[in-house]
């Protein structure tokens, strides 16, 4: 497929496709050697970070009073999913525009908007998000990192499991719970805590995943907050933590399309040249349906992932979420088959460090249990889509 | 400073060029795209206009003659920067020659009164390297092509121009033309700003009319070329293909000796 043929051009605007092509063309100039060499090197990808940021391109999101390109998550998922399909995902995008960015811009004060937004829009600044905890993933009800009201400020309490990027990041966005003032009763609440904080130390996490990002356990002992550390205030509620997930789903479904793009491109052109009898391999049906079949699946993926953008862009919260998570759900599993095929498609070589195939698979198989798992996501859509029994 | 930048849109690299043996002319249905080193002449442009300082009165004006979706090509030159576009677009113009294409964007570059007229070395689509020549010849504006560096100082251009035996520098009071040449500089990719603000520049689409330019003039009756015939490429002579089993090499150099060019 060509270039324009990726962009969905009857609903996609005319910036939109110059921005996927903008980004493609900077992408290629890094592609999957660059990125594996750095993942490989347990590196970050700090150049195309900072090319990208100062484009714009990873602030496409942030308002443009701040120094952001005023788009929507749409802009954004365009940015990731090009990244991604020249071999170059990055998962910070998920993490510090899409989630933290959100949040701040739809909830933080005037003074954290100031304080963040403009470092974001440039990608000069970056933030990790931290909700998960040991015994808090899927079941975010039992959230136990606390914070509690001292001196005017806060000291905060807790620890976070599987956290990525806080080595690269200047703060962490933690999700804690405080007491409410009125009920007596834990609220959730966002908190900005710096990475140098007394009190908050990180230490990473051995995965067997190829990234260029890391992750980490996260404690909280007694660290003390000033009270401008809580994100919008006292007024912030609930809403404010809701308000980063669909961003979040959207941005790792289009992250997760970017590869499976990759990998489908590097099959078709393996197919179209490796011979072994007396055709190109692409030639067997054995090896082309399932390729085909595969570009089906990414191109509905594809669609799900646009249309939840454009409803969370629309403002239409509620039926964003219901696309968001089908759309996570979707490109998840399109992407595995397709990098699957894509590896069965070139025999041996497919798993040879050489051919930068295989090496994608732990950070597309991440996409199946982060940020929300699919098993969950199907919970979703059994209770509120279908209307059936909830069984937890 | 005023720097009018003619850039043109070119069937994409990606597309397989194909000459329509009915019209005799080159297929320009498929998808185009600004030609390749007219974004080196855009991006001088943007950097001479960025460092003279003048802001305000700097402007880099887009002139091209072309189809209506040519315009798709412009908007990226506009995305890198460039102020403003003016598209010489008229189904009358369809087919002009180099006579007929220089002498229509003569008369739009005559409008303009630029203080520095550049051009892309050559069009990747018909790859004339000709057409800045005829131009400058029409303003009676001295030329400077195949520039690989460009300074400006008072009141004159100094193009270091690269030869097949070294450099030129050559000194043009302006007003000037000056082709470049790719080497000259690293075109930047467009901001996502630049994208968003691109439709939103002022973007004129003149007619033969709105120039005051008649109908004879360009097109087909205004071109003093004419194809007469096409036809392909003599195939070329007997070719040799040589399986490599692990003496290739020994091969070649066999067959390089036997023509005793080794
Ligand atoms: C590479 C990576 C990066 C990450 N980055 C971050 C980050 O930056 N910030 C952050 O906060 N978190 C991050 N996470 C954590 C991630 O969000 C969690 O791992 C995820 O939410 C799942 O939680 P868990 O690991 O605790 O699984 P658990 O909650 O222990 O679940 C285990 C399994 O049980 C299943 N399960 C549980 N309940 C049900 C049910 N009711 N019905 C059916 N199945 C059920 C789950 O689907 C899952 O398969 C990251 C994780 C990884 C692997
Ligand atoms: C019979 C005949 C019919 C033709 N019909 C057509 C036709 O229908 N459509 C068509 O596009 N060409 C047509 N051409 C080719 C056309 O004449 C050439 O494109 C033109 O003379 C410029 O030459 P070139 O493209 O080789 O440019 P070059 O001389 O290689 O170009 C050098 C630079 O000139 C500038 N430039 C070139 N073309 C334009 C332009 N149109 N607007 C602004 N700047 C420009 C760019 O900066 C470019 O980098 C025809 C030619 C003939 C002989």
């Amino acid at each position: 497929m060509s270039r324009t043929e990726q962009a969905h051009r009857y609903s996609e605007t005319e910036e939109q496709q110059a921005l996927r092509g903008a980004v493609a063309d900077v992408a290629a100039k890094y592609g999957s050697g660059y990125w594996l060499e750095k993942a490989r090197a347990n590196e970050r990808t700090i150049e195309l970070w900072a090319e990208a940021g100062a484009l714009g391109y990873l602030g496409a999101n942030i308002p443009e009073e701040y120094g952001g390109g005023g788009g929507g998550i749409a802009e954004l998922a365009i940015v990731c999913e090009e990244l991604a399909a020249a071999g170059c995902p990055l998962l910070m995008i998920v993490v510090s525009p899409a989630i933290a960015g959100t949040i701040i811009a739809r909830s933080g004060t005037d003074e954290q908007k100031t304080a963040w937004l403009p470092g974001l829009a440039e990608g000069t600044a970056k933030l990790a998000f931290a909700i998960t905890e040991p015994d808090a993933g899927t079941n975010s009800h039992n959230l136990a990192t606390v914070a509690r009201r001292d001196n005017g400020g806060w000291i905060l309490n807790g620890r976070k499991t599987y956290i990525s990027g806080v080595d690269e990041s200047d703060a962490v966005l933690v999700v804690g719970r405080t007491d409410d003032e009125q009920t007596g009763k834990l609220r959730p609440a966002l908190f900005i805590v710096p990475r140098d904080t007394p009190g908050f130390d990180w230490k990473p996490i051995e995965m067997d995943v190829i990234a260029p990002e890391e992750q980490f356990a996260c404690f909280f002992d007694d660290v003390e907050l000033p009270a401008e550390a809580l994100v919008g205030g006292d007024v912030a509620g609930l809403d404010q933590l809701f308000a980063g997930l669909n961003p979040e789903r959207i941005t790792i479904a289009a992250y997760a399309n970017g590869i499976a793009r990759y990998a489908l491109e590097k099959a078709v052109a393996y197919a179209n040249e490796r011979q072994v009898w007396d055709v190109p391999i692409g030639a067997h049906q054995g090896v082309s349906h399932p390729l085909a079949e595969a570009a089906i699946q990414v191109e509905l993926a594809r669609l799900v992932t646009s249309k939840a953008a454009a409803l969370h862009d629309a403002g239409e919260a509620r039926a964003a979420g219901e696309a968001a998570n089908m759309a996570k759900l979707a490109s998840a599993d399109a992407a595995l088959l397709t990098l699957d095929r894509a590896i069965q498609a070139h025999g041996g070589n497919g798993l040879a460090s050489e051919y930068d195939l295989a090496a994608y698979w732990g950070v597309l198989r991440v996409a199946r249990i982060a940020p929300v798992s699919r098993e969950m996501i199907l919970n979703y859509v059994a209770q509120h889509t279908l209307g059936l029994p909830r069984s937890y | 400073m005023k720097i009018a930048v003619c850039v043109k849109h070119v069937p994409d690299a990606a597309v397989t060029k194909r000459i329509d043996p009915g019209t005799k002319r080159l297929d320009r249905s498929g998808e185009g795209s600004l030609n390749p080193v007219d974004a080196n002449a855009v991006e001088e442009a943007l950097r001479i206009r960025d460092a003279t300082g003048d802001g305000a009165e700097g402007e880099v004006v887009l002139v091209s003659l072309g189809p209506e979706k040519a315009i798709d090509s412009l908007r990226k030159a506009l995305a890198m920067g460039a102020d403003r576009v003016l598209l010489v677009s008229d189904p009358d113009a369809a087919g002009s020659d180099l006579v007929a294409t220089s002498s229509l964007l003569a008369k739009a570059l005559e409008r303009e009164g630029a203080d520095l007229v550049l051009f892309g070395q050559q069009a990747s689509d018909s790859d004339g390297a000709v057409l800045w020549a005829a131009v400058a010849e029409r303003l009676r504006l001295p030329l400077i092509s195949q520039v690989a560096e460009l300074t400006l100082e008072g009141g004159a251009v100094t193009g270091k121009r690269q030869t097949e035996f070294g450099y030129d520098v050559i000194r043009a009071p302006l007003p000037a033309v000056v082709a470049v040449a790719d080497s000259i500089n690293e075109p930047r990719y467009p901001s996502l700003k630049g994208i968003m603000g691109a439709k939103r520049k002022q973007q004129d689409v003149l007619s033969l009319a709105d120039l005051e330019i008649e109908a004879e003039r360009a097109g087909a009756s205004g071109s003093r070329t004419e194809v007469l015939a096409l036809s392909d490429p003599p195939p070329r002579g007997e070719t040799r293909k040589l399986e490599d089993d692990g003496t290739g090499a020994e091969k070649i150099v066999e067959f390089l000796a036997e023509k005793r060019l080794v």
